[in-house]
């Protein structure tokens, strides 16, 4: 196994979790937190696919002169569609509240839309 | 009756409910109110058999996929769904509490639109629910979670010609989403650690080889479920997203959602998957520490709320205080008597909470049904026009404060008890806890046993199924509170027991059919 060319894929994802978590955080703008957040995801599902990559091996697709032992770990594969599905369903909800708030309040700045307290 | 074979249907049931919900209502709208309540009884039906099954004859094991645990290959594909004790349990308290939602929506959404969506909506939000109660399998756990996540937050935003609902409801989404996104890393660096998703599998590796990395995904599991669980640093969503959404949907995430997809499966991960191969001592502590915490904090601003729903929200927030002290406890003093105890009362209160929890915001719903507000300071004098309701809130507040006749008391008596004998401090702070949890619940009654106010005059006992609920719920709470001891002899303590048994979850999985 070549471990310096998986460790770039790691690098990568952990630095996307990272810049996604401070566009969440930091940011005040709704549109470009939900940015962050799908950063973040997109982080973790790369963290996902490339603990399953095997350097040299092919996508576990059935076919000629592919067996089991010639291709990459399937299972991370199967969770990262899940995951992404999971993923569009969250981003479309939250986009679709976006657009409610700015009807509501014409403005996306969190600061300003901070009607309930307590 | 074959546990196994009734099993599926949990998740079936709601599932098929859920999506031909808009075919059904195409018929009109008895049809579709019909329907919710045949599917959710049918639920509540199944999950009491599969509660029964688990309670006569022990955990039970159901795969998806192959059969034996080592399969053909050298790996085994498939997904298990693991029903011990506690798991039954949760599903007994999720389809009752849900089933009970459903009946009071027919009366309490009768003026809303959408409601075809609506009863789509909370009966998936049930089915993410009982999926995670039952499975066995970590990513299948995010699945599921991400399920009943995404539905609450549509529920939480249903009422989107409001301002409120929209706002909470983003929030909510915005937390939710950190959180899950916590779970979903903790789970990669597992299987990239490990290579196995099975909860069971990942035990007996993590003992024979416990690494770096499994304390750092433990650590992102602690965090993403605590942000769940509505827990103290970081529970602000909650408190806006579960007032904001419709009363019996309140009842709902406040009653159930919180503990399922935050401190069941904390308990479920921290007990069955790591259990004796981390330092128990420390991390038994940490949630001890965000307990006592989150207990003063949720209940000291439950008392200066004005609006009735958000301090029953905050008063969720101090109740969940006490359940993670009593894992907390649990996990630092493993195996011992004060261990069984604590985790004994945290599930009673994980139990009795959902009842007296649901109770209260339905109640809360009425009111707001009757009067059109929630205000605190305009519902003086509500106990002359709505006395059912207000016997059923003076019942669910006396239970939550935890007083004798009344199931609160017994799984409340456990935890302190437990507390005292662990560390005599903890259980002064949650004896301080239930001070302040007092002083909000008799402002409340105070208020509805004023003065009349001319706007109350003319508010009355809602109608038959939104009633109907609140009696079950409130005969609930007496009944259960009639038999504390025994309750807790019969079933808590076993619950514990078998938390406490990772072996006994291990042994589970390999030997299933």
């Amino acid at each position: 196994m070549n471990v310096p060319d998986i460790s770039i894929y790691y690098f990568g994802a952990i630095a996307l979790v990272l810049i996604g978590l401070y566009a969440a955080l930091v940011k005040k703008n709704l549109l470009k937190i939900l940015i962050g957040l799908s950063i973040m995801e997109t982080g973790v599902n790369l963290l996902l696919i490339s603990i399953g990559y095997v350097s040299g091996k092919s996508a576990p697709i059935l076919s000629e002169g592919v067996g089991p032992t010639q291709a990459v770990d399937p299972i991370p594969q199967a969770l990262v569609l899940t995951a992404i599905v999971i993923g569009v369903a969250t981003t479309a909800m939250a986009l679709s509240a976006v657009v409610l708030i700015y009807e509501k309040y014409r403005t996306l700045n969190v600061e300003e839309i901070r009607r309930l307290r307590g | 009756m074959n546990g196994e074979t009734i099993l599926p249907y949990l998740i079936i049931v709601p599932l098929f409910g859920a999506f031909s919900m808009p075919i059904i209502s195409l018929a009109g709208r008895k049809a579709r109110e019909a329907w919710a309540v045949i599917i959710s009884g049918i639920t509540l039906l199944v999950g009491s058999a599969v509660f029964h099954s688990v309670y006569e004859n022990g955990p039970m094991l159901y795969t998806l996929g192959a059969k034996s645990p080592f399969g053909k290959a050298n790996f085994p594909v498939r997904i298990v769904w693991e029903v011990d004790l506690l798991s039954a349990l949760m599903v007994l308290m999720v389809t009752l509490v849900a089933f009970l939602a459903v009946l009071y929506s027919l009366g309490y959404m009768k003026h809303d639109t959408g409601l075809d969506k609506y009863y789509t909506l909370i009966l998936i939000l049930e089915l993410g629910m009982l999926g995670i109660a039952i499975t066995g399998d970590l990513f299948n756990f995010y699945v599921f979670l991400e399920i009943m996540s995404i539905a609450s937050y549509a529920l939480v935003a249903f009422r989107n010609d409001t301002w409120e609902g929209i706002e909470a409801g983003i929030k909510y989404m915005f937390v939710g989403s950190i959180a899950s996104s916590l779970v979903l890393l903790g789970i990669a660096l597992l299987y990239g650690q490990y290579g196995t998703l099975t909860m069971g599998y990942l035990a007996v590796k993590i003992a024979q080889n416990p690494t770096v990395v499994a304390k750092v995904a433990l650590a992102f599991f602690i965090a993403g479920l605590l942000f769940k669980s509505g827990a103290s640093p970081v529970h602000m969503w909650l408190a806006d997203a579960h007032p904001a959404a419709p009363s019996s949907i309140s009842a709902m995430l406040s009653g159930l959602v919180i503990k399922i997809g935050g401190v069941y499966a904390l308990a479920r991960i921290l007990f069955s998957i790591y259990g004796s191969s981390v330092n128990m001592k420390t991390v038994g502590w940490v949630i001890i520490i965000f307990a006592c915490i989150t207990l003063i904090v949720g209940n000291a601003m439950a008392v200066i709320q004005t609006d009735m729903k958000r301090l029953l929200a905050y008063s969720s927030v101090g109740q969940i205080g006490y359940i993670l002290l009593g894992i907390g406890i649990g996990l630092a003093a493993y195996g011992s008597r004060t261990g069984d105890i604590a985790l004994a009362g945290a599930i009673y209160h994980t139990f009795n909470h959902a009842l007296m929890k649901a109770l209260l915001f339905l109640i809360a719903g009425a009111v707001i049904h009757e009067l059109g507000t929630r205000n605190l300071n305009e519902l003086s004098g509500l106990a002359k026009t709505m006395p059912k309701t207000t016997f059923a809130f003076l019942i669910g507040a006396a239970a939550i404060v935890g007083l004798p006749p009344l199931n609160g008391f017994a799984s409340k008596w456990l935890i302190y008890e437990s507390s005292a004998m662990f560390n005599p401090i903890l259980a002064t702070i949650a004896v301080i806890g239930t001070a302040f949890c007092t002083a909000a619940y008799v402002r409340v009654l105070y208020t509805f046993f004023g003065k009349p106010s001319e706007k109350v005059m003319n508010a009355r006992d809602p109608d038959a199924t939104m009633l109907w609920p609140m009696i079950i719920l409130a005969l609930a709470i007496i009944v259960m509170g009639l038999f504390p001891w025994q309750i807790s002899d019969k079933v808590m303590i076993p619950v514990a027991k078998a938390l406490e048994n990772q072996l006994g979850y291990i042994a589970t999985l390999m030997g299933g059919a």
